[in-house]
This record gives structure tokens, C-alpha cells and sequence, in this order.
């Protein structure tokens, strides 16, 4: 009995966290919008970064309980290791979200008008992905057999993950071609670059998943 | 009283089997932290203890069968001569125990320089070896009767060598596609997953040390055990028990490295795979025990298990690799503790004869 409550304590923790990385990352979504959104005052960014930073810090903290709650469960080590890894990642998340809104505040960035749209495109796919992901990280809880029958949703995070990389490939080629100096550009691209970092995380957690579900195969 | 040190061939060797066949029982459990290791030493011993004692004399008179045969154990016209003559029988308890101790102290020797060696061995066909070693040196086998008698007894511990694995490969099998058709999907959450792995791998390993206690705990102190009193030992039980005790320090002091090899290797296969393979052992070896009553290499069962689990994914599934170092020590270890104790018997012939 006791058991079980732990155990159900950590699936309620451990989508708590995930839930807060979310938070995290619909507040820096709100960010880039602001960011590229023509006459956003100063203040208001900086008012929304740390919006992104306290949902950063939330997210930190349900990490920390997640991981105490793994003490006196039935679940295995390895399973216990898994789990610390697969939040550990989703935590990357949040602190990739928080790491770029400061750059973007204290470099004063602005990403040129033109690009608004591949960004905005950018951030949105990466919240689908994450959905999917949330989605995926519950059923490995209530039914992993289902998840490892029919692994579409992991293979869809992927898919995204694709559609990130040709939008990032075409913006970093229209950055080097623009008529600015190497700096500029230079810091453009690292700005694309911390966006489509995130996606690239989330795929990583997806492979996490699946070969936390192949080791368990019959 | 100083007769009594003569048990320490026997003693070592159920210590060293010990160290390698607790790997067997909860190798892959305790590689894999599924299972502390304090939880599964003491598993093991606990549970040895209470296969020798339950069941552990049952095979007790099919090896002293084969040692008598072979010269190693006082044949019936001795002891009949012995009870009829009070001070024969001191002699026939000495050479006999001697006797016993010369056989168990190659067959230990054996395992002790092949596993320095890093050759695959296995502990109970090294005893057997070491006995048909004594025979072939004072049971003169170039008499067709002598050979008549040894033959079949042979044959039959031959015989293991094929139905032990393929006997575990079929139950393995079996139980790995049952537990694939009805039971797999039935298990939908992480921590019911988690549980009945380790549920199982608890259950299997207590199953195996227990299969191992009435298997092997005999074997390693049958040849000083004699009802009429021509040996050290008397008592059927209290023999099978002793040799469950030298196995169960064996597990407690030095098994766990090889826990940690064996156990690594094998954790391959998927974990519910594992314990299931496990069982099949643990199964086999009380089958052959129960339709034989030969004491045989849980080794050997292992790995035709581990095949037989793998052939549920399909023939390329399965790593036949495996075989190969198998078949060295089953080729190996009766030939090695053969030699040596046919030179051991060259040199004490004076003696014995």
C-alpha cells in the first residue's frame, strides 16, 4: 500500500515537472513574440524573460522533488537512473529557454523582421513536439506495453525534429548572405541556434524513451 | 580424528562450487541491481542448505554406483569382510576416505587451474571425470566385464551432456513464448513491470538455489559417505548437508565476481528473458535429478536455456558462439581431472593395490 502511494507519487511529480517545463516554455514562446514584434518596449522583454526564469526556477524545483520521491519505490535502479535522465533532459529545456531569453535581453537582440515568421514557426513546432513528448512520458507511466506496440508518437517527435532542421538550415543560409558584418550575423545564427537546440533535446529524450521501452521488450 | 581433515578435498571442492554455480542462480540479478547482492548470497545459501537437506541425498547411491565401479568406493565383498573383521574395517575407512580425498582434490585442482586459465568449467563433470579417471588406472577397463558394468553408467552421464541443455533450451523455450502469448501485454505500467521483474528474478534465483542444493551438494561429499560404516560418513543426509554447507561458503565468501562476469555476459537477453531462463535451469536440473538421479552441470542447463529463449526471436536471433565455450569445458573438464587422477593413481598404486 505504502508502495504504491510512492509509486504514484512519482508519476504525479514527475508530470508535475514535465508540466512546469511546459509552463517554461510557453512563457518563452511569449517572449519571442514580443521579441519579434515590432515597437516591444525594453521593459516589457525584460518583464518576460524573467517570467521565463521564475517558470525555469518552478521547473527546477519539481525536478528535485522528482528525484527524492525515486527513494522507497518499487522501481528497479536502472528504471530509477532512466527516469533521473529522461528529467534531467526535459529540465535542459527549461534552462535552454531561460539561457536564451537572457542573451537576447542583455545583447539587447532583436531578430530581424524578416525572420519573424521561420522563429515564431520554430518555437511552435518545438511546443508540438513537446506535447507529444508529455503525452509519451505519461503513457510510459500508465501503459508503456501500448507505447512500445505502436511507437508513431516517438517517430512524429522526429518528424518535427526534421522540420526544424531544413527551417534552421535555410535561415542560417539566408544569415550569411546578409549584408552585415560577420559579428552580427555571427550572432544571429547563435540565437537560431539556442531555439532549435530545444528541439534537438526533445528528440533526444524521445530515443531516451524508446530504448528504455526496446530494453524492456520481451 | 585427524581422518576427518581427509573431507577437505570434498569441502573445497563444494566451495568452489560454490563461487561459480551462485552465479547461475542470481548472476544476472545481481549484475543488473535488480537484486543486492547481501539478499542474493543469502538467498543462495539459505536456500542450498535447505535443497540439501530435504532432497539432497537422492543421488547420493548413483554416484557411489560409478566410484564403486571404479575402484574409488570399498566394493560389497570388502565391507562384508570388514564387518565380519573389526580392525579391517579402520583400513578400508582410511583408504577409502583417501581415496575420496585424491579424487575431490583433482577434481577441485582441475577447476581451480582451468578457471585460473579462464577455460569454461564445470565442477560436477570434473568430479565424474576424476572418478572414471581412478577407474581407468585400478578398474582395469581393457576387461570386457569391467567395461560392460562402467559403459552404461557412462553413457548415461554422456548422455546429460546433450539432454541437460536441450532439455532447458525446450523448457526455456516454452516458457519464454507462453509468457510472450498470454502474459507480456497484461503488464502495462513501469512500476508492475518493475515489480514482477523483480518478483521474478527473486523467485527464480530462491528456485535455482534450492535446485542447486539438491543437485550439487551430494556430489561433492557422496564418496566418503558409506551406510555400513566403510567410509567417514554414515548418515545419507547429514552427508548431503555438509555439502551444502561447503557450497553455501563458497556462495558467502567469494562468489561474487563471478556473479558480476557471469552475469554481465548473459544480461543480453531482456530482463524478464532472464528469469525465465532461470527457472528453465532450475527446472531441468531437478528433472534430471528426479528421471536420472545424476548430478549435473547448471551450467550447462543455462546456456541451453539461454538458446532456447533466444530461439523464440529466431534462429539469427540466437548467438551460437555461446556453444563453443561451452563445449570446451564439457570436453575439458572430465578429460583434465581424468588425467591427473590417472596419474595420481599411477603414483599411489603401491598403496591402493
Amino acid at each position: 500500500m505504502i508502495a504504491k502511494k510512492k509509486n504514484n507519487r512519482v508519476q504525479d511529480l514527475f508530470t508535475d515537472q514535465i508540466k512546469d517545463v511546459e509552463t517554461c516554455l510557453i512563457q518563452f514562446e511569449s517572449f519571442l513574440l514580443a521579441t519579434t514584434t515590432k515597437g516591444t518596449a525594453f521593459e516589457t522583454m525584460q518583464a518576460l524573460s524573467g517570467a521565463v526564469a521564475q517558470a525555469e526556477a518552478t521547473a527546477d524545483e519539481s525536478l528535485r522533488r522528482m528525484i527524492d520521491s525515486l527513494a522507497g519505490t518499487s522501481l528497479l535502479p536502472s528504471t530509477r537512473e532512466e527516469l533521473i535522465e529522461i528529467a534531467t533532459s526535459c529540465d535542459r529545456i527549461a534552462n535552454k529557454c531561460e539561457h536564451a531569453a537572457n542573451m537576447i535581453v542583455f545583447q539587447r537582440f532583436r531578430f530581424p523582421e524578416s525572420y519573424a515568421q521561420d522563429v515564431m514557426k520554430i518555437v511552435s513546432i518545438t511546443r508540438e513536439q513537446f506535447a507529444i513528448l508529455k503525452k509519451s512520458v505519461l503513457q510510459l507511466f500508465m501503459n508503456f506495453s501500448e507505447l512500445l506496440k505502436d511507437h508513431k508518437i516517438l517517430d512524429d517527435i522526429r518528424a518535427q525534429e526534421s522540420q526544424v532542421d531544413v527551417i534552421e538550415q535555410n535561415l542560417y543560409k539566408q544569415i550569411f548572405q546578409l549584408d552585415m558584418g560577420l559579428a552580427e550575423r555571427t550572432q544571429i545564427a547563435k540565437m537560431v541556434e539556442y531555439l532549435c537546440d530545444i528541439s534537438d533535446i526533445i528528440e533526444n529524450i524521445a530515443d531516451k524513451i524508446q530504448i528504455m521501452l526496446i530494453t524492456r521488450k520481451a | 580424528m585427524a581422518i576427518y581433515l581427509l573431507l577437505a578435498a570434498g569441502l573445497f571442492m563444494g566451495w568452489s562450487l560454490g563461487t561459480n554455480d551462485a552465479a547461475n542462480a542470481f548472476g544476472t540479478a545481481v549484475a543488473t541491481r535488480v537484486v543486492k547482492y547481501r539478499t542474493a548470497v543469502t538467498i543462495i545459501a539459505v536456500l542450498i542448505l535447505a535443497g540439501a537437506f530435504l532432497q539432497g541425498s537422492g543421488n547420493i547411491d548413483k554416484l557411489a554406483e560409478l566410484a564403486t565401479s571404479n575402484k574409488v568406493m570399498a566394493g560389497q565383498g570388502e565391507i562384508d569382510a570388514a564387518l565380519q573383521d573389526s580392525s579391517l574395517m579402520e583400513t578400508l575407512r582410511l583408504k577409502s576416505a583417501l581415496k575420496a580425498f585424491i579424487i575431490f582434490a583433482c577434481a577441485g585442482l582441475t577447476v581451480f587451474i582451468m578457471s585460473y586459465l579462464k577455460f569454461p568449467v564445470s565442477a560436477n563433470q570434473s568430479i565424474t571425470g576424476a572418478i572414471i579417471g581412478w577407474g581407468l588406472f585400478h578398474a582395469n577397463y581393457s576387461d570386457p566385464e569391467v567395461l560392460a558394468e562402467n559403459l552404461p553408467q557412462i553413457g548415461k552421464f554422456a548422455s546429460t551432456w546433450i539432454l541437460n541443455p536441450l532439455g532447458a533450451g525446450i523448457i526455456s523455450f516454452l516458457l519464454v513464448f507462453l509468457f510472450n502469448r498470454f502474459l507480456a501485454d497484461r503488464i502495462t505500467t513501469l512500476h508492475s513491470y518493475d515489480k514482477f521483474v523483480k518478483i521474478g528474478y527473486l523467485a527464480s534465483g530462491a528456485f535455482a538455489s534450492y535446485s542447486i542444493g539438491v543437485n550439487s551438494s551430494a556430489s561433492v561429499t557422496a564418496l566418503y559417505y558409506d551406510a555400513n560404516g566403510a567410509n567417514l560418513l554414515t548418515n545419507a543426509r547429514l552427508t548431503a548437508v555438509i555439502g551444502g554447507i561447503a557450497i553455501a561458503v563458497g556462495v558467502l565468501t567469494f562468489s561474487k565476481r563471478v556473479m558480476m562476469t557471469v552475469g554481465s555476459s548473459i544480461a543480453e537477453i531482456s530482463q524478464t528473458d532472464g528469469f525465465l531462463v532461470i527457472i528453465a535451469m532450475a527446472i531441468t536440473v531437478l528433472l534430471m535429478e528426479k528421471l536420472m538421479h545424476i548430478p549435473v552441470s547448471t551450467s550447462q542447463a543455462v546456456v541451453g536455456a539461454v538458446i532456447g529463449a533466444g530461439l523464440t526471436k529466431g534462429v539469427k536471433k540466437v548467438n551460437f558462439g555461446v556453444f563453443k565455450r561451452i563445449a570446451i569445458a564439457w570436453v575439458s573438464s572430465p578429460t583434465v581431472a581424468g588425467l591427473l587422477t590417472y596419474l595420481v593413481a599411477l603414483a599411489t598404486q603401491a598403496y591402493f593395490k
